[in-house]
């Protein structure tokens, strides 16, 4: 049985403690995270693939999972039918993925011991997926667990019911191994079997909470005439013998009834087996109804075991063949199944010489039985809590819930060692178990392949050389297909950068879309997420930046231009008496340390482009050079800049020849004592230093520059009607041309370009001052240099040409809008919206 | 031959009496014409109309088949758009004669106006006189003959095409060059000078596009966009999302380009709330289904309105931008949910046409896929001025998705990055913009409404010129509106936001007591029902939703739209990306989507109290942020805000399916 609808309801608002990110709203998890019962971060183990970084990989894959290179071989993975690429080209193949990083690391990885610091023990009862990943749990929780195993193996039906062809026994122990290396509280009784070697009075004396995770070992029968042994075996006792290295010569003809994994598994081991030519499964439904995963099935029919449908076995003729009659599928049952019905006047037989009978398993103890413990063929648990009728006494897995897949049996774990733990701290209602999610945040990959990448299929070798050794039946990828298939995923789970379609809107627009407006219930689930606002994302902390700031386009009310023809003039004449001649209004600074490959391509640049270079040295290369005088003025330089502080301390500025352009240096600060000082002494240029720190770049490195300081010179010039009588240039957080259109509409003659101009040519700027390496050609530094200049220039065109203008220097403040109020008080520009009420 | 006189007859009467006279295949002769506009637009029989004096705007524009003779001069983009048929002007033509044609031959016997055969895609213009400046300007294919002089900019900007000239060249457009003649191509233009009794011996020159702008220069690297959480999240200055756009123009020289709309948080529906706590709502449909939702736009003159389901439209979006399977699905889910689908730029694919019930054909600058025939059968017309995603510049359609089939419906040539004009060539200003609706109503007989989409900029000053420019309606689209390709510097930073943009319209109408005859459509960043009641409440009619609709139908918004690659088959015209899609099955869920957004509708309209979405008001709302409050006018209320965590759409779903 699957686990029903309601053990995969959430209760979100009730899980406040839970260690995952959904509490995030920036945080969906993706589809096949959802899907996967145990809430495996696959995105960020994907992501960390095509990053080469299998560690990191590794560590997101075994967070919920203690199986992980049983899963990276067996899984039935039911992520990769929820992926979202499968409705295309097909589904990331996440579980292959997984067991490339197994096999890489897996062997060699470990995770710390954990002590045990707690008092109180534990009994599992049971060494299958589910007991074992709530022994893990509970040890990791600092308690003693003592696991109770009826064989001589930990792993339950990982070990003892999947062949070994599709499951190593070396991967079964790489596991084991780590979680007992991991959880030296974990204490291993063998052969200990309940109601035989140990009884459940006794470990409820020995342990303060026993969980039974006994699994579901007994086939069923098909309960049919003459089914007897030994022409009639069941097929978990086949596969149990097999895989505890029996290799039986059998007929020449075996048929396995069924359509499970069961049925896959004996089926495809029954063709390895000596004596045997012709497997056929025989299932009562079609291909579409068969609940084996597809893999194994396609598997199976390419190792030539023939599969024949809708058909029912009848009676078994001992020695000789099955009877059977032929079915067809009539109206759903209770599982939501067609039921298939027989169809009279088709009996016919089958030969053959065995009849493997896997048509599903039960749980049997005869001691819980005894105690009244058992419903049928399960221990009866209720699934809120996962307790049994016995007080301390807990259940999961196969022989709780029935027959389940083993991340389904991992999550029964987890949810088990969840109740099992609170119980043992005293809560006797804890809140409702939910699968966690957890997101690593990794960067989408950015392989320019990642769209038209196909799925890398595994490499198939079916029965292999010696079938009989039982070969494993396919292989992992190589380092490049693993990151070429890692490639492909969509990532589901990461932002990609709108405001409006954030991964949780686009989850809502995908639910609405996948549902049917009946469905009252969800509809009003959904419209009540819909109906959720948002934080302010302009509160109380905000600092305006530019990007608060919008270009008001040419429409109807002014003349549409052509952006991408018509020239726009930026030609810039700086200074206001005085002035120097420049192509663009872009002046470069930051570079006066810089090194002197770099220096050298920008000089070419900025000649190249008629900028000018500012700083306390000129840049070389015959670029102009606006010289920041920290001693004496330089009659090189075609324009000096005075230290506000300095100048008003001196009572003058000097030029070092006549008709030399010069300006001022000011900040917030000395702005409105400079100001009239430089109006006084006929400064041509006002250098508003809003980045804190010409000539360097590291101050203005430190966040976003105070744009306010542009309003507040214009507001004072205003004030003494001087506006046309000084020039004013800019600093601070240029990072586009769109920026320093924004500038100049706001009353800016050119700006300054500082740190923009080092991340082009490959700064690392993480320590705060730009760091230069030599990763790049002289020719690469000379165009990337001449680019950026090129793409700034073009950017703050396209702005003017948007608004209808054909000189960057006709952008005005009513070119541009506030979305913010602080930004629209910093820079004196109306709301977007309000303009007509205010 | 019939006569009909314009001194009495009104234009559009007269049209009424030459297609009538047309389908009798009977020829034309019109008298007294006194310079009037529009005559013969719209006529797609095979007749000969004489036009016995001089003709104005667009004299035979928009026809297909028919032979216009004009005595004397003709104004301005005579021969607009023709697909066959000729025009033949006795005297002079005014500014764009042959604009957009697509096969025609239009003969100026005198000289032409500037800027002629601007955009033409196929055919011949032949001016016997002199051309005025930038003849050929833009033409993306065809033959243009200039037996006199050509003024300043011969070809400028143009993609394909010839252009002969017999006397001087004053100067060379942009990105054109000068190459020898074939020698049957003389021949051919004898022939076609001979045919319309135009004498020559002289040489030509031949002017043809140099190829150097067709492409960007240098390709970006293909990136993705870096997610939000190592973006904007950690919200300092130099993020490497910014850092990023800097190291890739150092390696570009230019703009990056990439798909969907402004990414950068601005003040939105979410910022507002409504007054009462509906969110324990839980009506079944049934209940529902006393709550009107239909509505009906453009019906401010007469024509025929757009009757919808509920306030909701789908957006223009190009067949280009998107393959042709989205189309035919977003046509089918029109259909089915009682909406109506757009062409966006591209032109009207059959099975669209097919598909949707109610289906609008947008005409754009560059008259891609424009025509007659598809006017005649839209159920409305919609002039695009700009739109919210790059407001103020062209379409983009990088030449990874200029195919052979998308350029032959567009008219271009194959393989060229395609930046679309910015302005139509034949509306300046907002008064050629009058003459140009008159043109269109013409062309579809006055029955059919005709809208304008804007971009929001100065939008209280726009929405008034397009009411007094007499529009049914107008698709207003803020600065969160979406598109295929764009430069990420106008995504995000030309256009206000969408909040503003309804404001700004409202305003404006209140001010000029426009009343409200016509129906104003608002777009940009609408995900949902909650979207669409505040919208309307706001003051808007009607709704337009793209980027959503095309979530609904498995975009998963790596915003590489304008790559051609998409993964899932949506954004692309490359055959092995589009078999990705299943159109059945999407159709469907768009669909379903808008069955989930009406549900939404009708269930919020209910439980404020109404029993008409359209009765929803301002009095229901408050705003959350100061922001919002400031825009709208609304009440500053933070108290309202509903903080609650959601359970996600999967989860929802999860909770369902088990």
């Amino acid at each position: 049985m699957k686990l029903n609808d309601a053990e995969y309801q959430f209760s979100i608002t009730a899980t406040p403690d839970l260690d995952d990110d959904t509490s995030d709203i920036h945080f969906v998890p993706a589809p096949c995270q959802v899907a996967c019962p145990i809430g495996t971060d696959a995105p960020s183990y994907i992501a960390y693939i095509w990053e080469g970084n299998n560690e990191q990989a590794l560590e997101a894959i075994t967070a919920t999972n203690p199986f992980s290179a049983i899963c990276g071989r067996v899984c039935d993975a039911p992520c990769e039918p929820a992926c979202r690429r499968a409705d295309s080209d097909g589904a990331i193949a996440i579980r292959n993925l997984k067991r490339y990083v197994l096999e890489a690391l897996g062997p060699g990885y470990a995770l710390p011991p954990v002590e045990v610091t707690q008092d109180q023990t534990v009994a599992i009862v049971g060494a299958g997926p589910a007991g074992l990943t709530a022994a893990h749990d509970i040890a990791e929780a600092g308690y003693e667990v003592h696991v109770y195993e009826a064989t001589g193996k930990l792993g339950g039906m990982m070990y003892w019911g999947i062949p070994r062809f599709r499951l190593p026994e070396s991967a079964v122990q790489q596991d084991i191994d780590r979680m007992m290396a991991h959880c030296p509280g974990i204490k291993v009784h063998l052969n200990s079997a309940l109601g035989e070697q140990v009884t459940l009075d006794e470990l409820k004396q020995k342990h303060d909470a026993v969980l039974l995770s006994i699994g579901a070992f007994v086939g069923k029968p098909m309960g049919i005439p003459g089914e007897k042994a030994p022409f009639v075996e069941d097929g978990v006792s086949f596969l149990y013998r097999v895989n505890d290295g029996e290799r039986p010569t059998l007929p020449e003809t075996v048929l396995v009834i069924g359509g499970g994994d069961v049925a896959m598994d004996a089926c495809r081991v029954a063709k390895r087996l000596p004596g045997v030519k012709n497997v056929k499964v025989v299932y009562r439904r079609d291909y579409d109804a068969m609940p084996a995963r597809r893999e194994e099935l396609h598997g199976a029919m390419e190792e030539g075991i023939e599969v024949i449908y809708n058909t029912q076995p009848v009676e078994v003729i001992d020695g000789k063949a099955l009877r059977c009659v032929r079915t067809e599928l009539g109206e759903p049952d209770e599982d939501g199944r067609r039921r298939p019905i027989n169809v009279e006047g088709t009996e016919h037989d089958i030969d053959c010489g065995l009849v493997i009978a896997a048509v599903g398993q039960k749980a049997e103890n005869a001691e819980l039985d005894g105690r009244g413990m058992m419903d049928w063929d399960r221990v009866r648990t209720e699934l809120e809590g996962m307790k049994t009728t016995e007080a301390k006494v807990f259940a999961a897995g196969d022989g709780a819930f029935g027959g389940s897949t083993i991340v389904e049996a991992m999550y029964q774990g987890h949810r088990a060692a969840y109740y099992i733990k609170a119980y043992l701290e005293g809560n006797d209602s804890p809140l409702s178990y939910r699968t966690p999610y957890r997101t690593r945040r990794v960067s989408i990959c950015n392989d320019p392949a990642w769209e038209l990448n196909p799925r890398v299929e595994q490499q198939f070798h079916g029965l292999g050389q010696v079938p009989v050794e039982f070969p494993e039946i396919e292989s992992t990828y190589t380092a490049d297909e693993a990151k070429f298939e890692a490639a492909r995923c969509f990532r589901c789970d990461a932002e990609t950068g709108s405001a409006d379609y954030t991964v949780s809107s686009r989850e809502s627009i995908f639910a609405m879309s996948r549902i049917t407006p009946k469905d009252v219930e969800l509809e009003v689930s959904i419209l009540q997420g819909r109906l959720k606002n948002r934080d302010n994302p302009f509160g109380e902390e905000h600092v305006p930046t530019l990007d608060d700031l919008v270009f008001l386009p040419a429409n109807l009310s002014r003349l549409v231009i052509d952006p991408y023809r018509e020239d726009c003039k930026t030609a810039t004449d700086l200074g206001a008496i005085q002035s120097i001649r420049l192509d663009i209004p872009f002046v470069v600074t930051g570079l006066d340390s810089a090194p002197e490959e770099i220096r050298a391509a920008y000089a070419k640049a900025i000649t190249q482009h008629g900028a000018a270079y500012i700083g306390a040295a000129p840049i070389g290369g015959g670029a102009k050079w606006i010289q920041i005088v920290d001693r004496d003025a330089d009659a090189a330089a075609d324009a000096v800049v005075f230290r506000a502080q300095r100048a008003l301390e001196e009572g003058k500025v000097e030029r070092a020849r006549e008709a030399q352009p010069v300006g001022l240096m000011v900040d917030n600060h000395n702005l409105t004592q400079a100001l009239p000082f430089a109006l006084l002494q006929e400064v041509d240029f006002l250098l508003l230093d809003a980045g804190d720190g010409l000539p360097g770049i590291g101050a203005e490195l430190t966040g976003a520059p105070d744009i306010s300081i542009l309003n507040h010179a214009i507001s004072q010039l205003r004030g003494m009607n001087r506006e046309e009588d000084i020039d004013l240039v800019y600093f601070g957080g240029l990072r586009t041309g769109t920026d320093s259109a924004k500038l100049l509409a706001l009353g800016a003659n050119a700006v300054v370009i500082g740190a923009a101009a080092s991340i082009a040519l490959g700064a690392d700027i993480s320590g705060g001052e730009p760091v230069f390496s030599a990763d790049l050609e002289r020719d690469e530094r000379e165009e990337r240099s001449f680019n950026l200049l090129q793409a700034f220039n073009a950017e703050a065109a396209m702005m003017a040409r948007c608004t209808g203008k054909t000189n960057v220097h006709n952008l005005e403040p009513e070119d541009l809008r506030a979305v913010t109020l602080t930004a629209s008080h910093a820079v004196g520009v109306p709301m977007a919206g309000s303009l007509n009420r205010h | 031959m019939v006569t009909i006189d314009l001194s009495h007859t009104g234009i559009t009467e007269a049209n009424e009496q030459i297609r009538a006279y047309g389908a009798d295949r009977v020829d034309v002769e019109i008298v007294n014409p006194d310079a009037r506009h529009n005559i013969g637009v719209g006529l797609v029989e095979p007749i000969t109309v004489r036009v016995k004096g001089s003709a104005g705007y667009f004299c035979g524009g928009l026809s297909d088949g028919a032979h216009f003779e004009i005595e004397h001069n003709a104004g301005w983009a005579v021969g607009d758009n023709i697909y066959q048929g000729s025009v033949v002007v006795g005297g002079n033509a005014g500014a764009i004669p042959g604009v957009a044609i697509r096969g025609a031959e239009i003969v100026v016997r005198g000289n032409m106006g500037s800027r002629a055969g601007q955009v033409m895609k196929a055919g011949t213009l032949c001016c016997g006189g002199n051309a005025a400046f930038m003849a050929g300007y833009m033409m993306y294919g065809g033959r243009i003959i200039i037996l006199g002089d050509a003024a300043a900019k011969v070809g400028q900007d143009m993609s394909a095409g010839e252009i002969f000239v017999g006397g001087k060249i004053e100067s060379l457009g942009n990105d054109t060059m000068i190459v020898d003649m074939e020698p049957q191509e003389r021949d051919q233009i004898m022939e076609f000078l001979e045919r319309y009794k135009l004498s020559y011996s002289g040489d030509f020159t031949k002017i043809v596009n140099a190829g150097k702008k067709l492409r960007y220069a240098n390709a970006e690297p293909r990136t993705r966009p870096q997610p939000f959480f190592v973006s904007s999240k950690s919200s300092h200055y130099w993020n490497p999302k910014v850092q990023e756009d800097i190291w890739i123009k150092g390696e570009v020289g230019r703009y990056r380009i990439r798909g969907y709309g402004a990414s950068k948080p601005v003040p939105h529906l979410n910022d507002i709330a409504f007054t009462r706590d509906i969110s324990s709502v839980a009506p079944n449909p049934k209940e529902l289904g006393d709550i009107n939702l239909k509505t009906t736009v453009g019906g401010r003159f007469g024509a025929k309105p757009l009757s919808l389901s509920m306030p909701v439209m789908i957006a223009p979006m190009s067949f280009g931008a998107l393959s042709r399977k989205v189309k035919i699905a977003l046509a089918r889910a029109s259909r089915l949910s009682g909406i109506s689908e757009n062409t966006g730029e591209g032109g009207m694919l059959d099975e669209q046409r097919a598909e949707a019930d109610q289906l609008i054909f947008q005409c754009l600058s560059g008259r891609l896929g424009w025509n007659v025939k598809d006017m005649q059968r839209a159920d409305a017309i919609e002039i695009y001025i700009s739109q919210g995603a790059k407001p103020g510049l062209g379409g983009q359609l990088m030449a990874k998705k200029v195919t052979p089939e998308l350029a032959a419906i567009r008219g271009i040539p194959v393989g060229i990055d395609l930046r679309s004009p910015s302005r139509h060539p034949d509306v300046l200003g907002a008064d050629d913009l009058v003459i140009k609706l008159q043109e269109f109503r013409e062309a579809t007989f006055h029955k059919v409404p005709i809208g304008i989409k804007m971009g929001a900029g100065r939008v209280n000053d726009d929405i008034k010129i397009a009411y007094k420019d007499g529009f049914d309606f107008v698709e207003l689209d803020g600065l969160q509106g979406s598109t295929g390709a764009a430069s990420t510097e106008v995504l995000e930073n030309v256009g206000i936001p969408t909040l503003s943009a309804v404001q700004e319209a409202i305003d404006g109408l209140h001010e000029i007591d426009a009343g409200d005859d016509m129906d104003l459509v608002m777009m940009g960043g609408i995900k949902d029902g909650v979207d669409v009641v505040k919208m309307l409440a706001l003051g808007a009619d009607c709704t337009s939703v793209g980027t959503a609709a095309i979530i609904a139908g498995g975009c998963i918004a790596c915003m590489q739209c304008h790559v051609g690659t998409c993964p899932v088959g949506i954004a692309t015209q490359d055959p092995e990306h589009e078999a990705r899609y299943d159109l059945d099955r999407q159709a469907m869920n768009m669909h379903r989507y808008f069955e989930s957004l009406r549900w939404q509708i009708a269930a919020i309209t209910k439980a404020l109290g109404y029993d008409d979405v359209h009765k929803v008001n301002r009095g229901d709302m408050v705003a959350l942020t100061p922001e919002a409050a400031d825009i709208t006018g609304l009440p500053h209320a933070p108290e309202h805000k509903q903080t609650r965590r959601p359970l996600t759409g999967l989860e929802l779903l999860d909770r369902k399916a088990g």
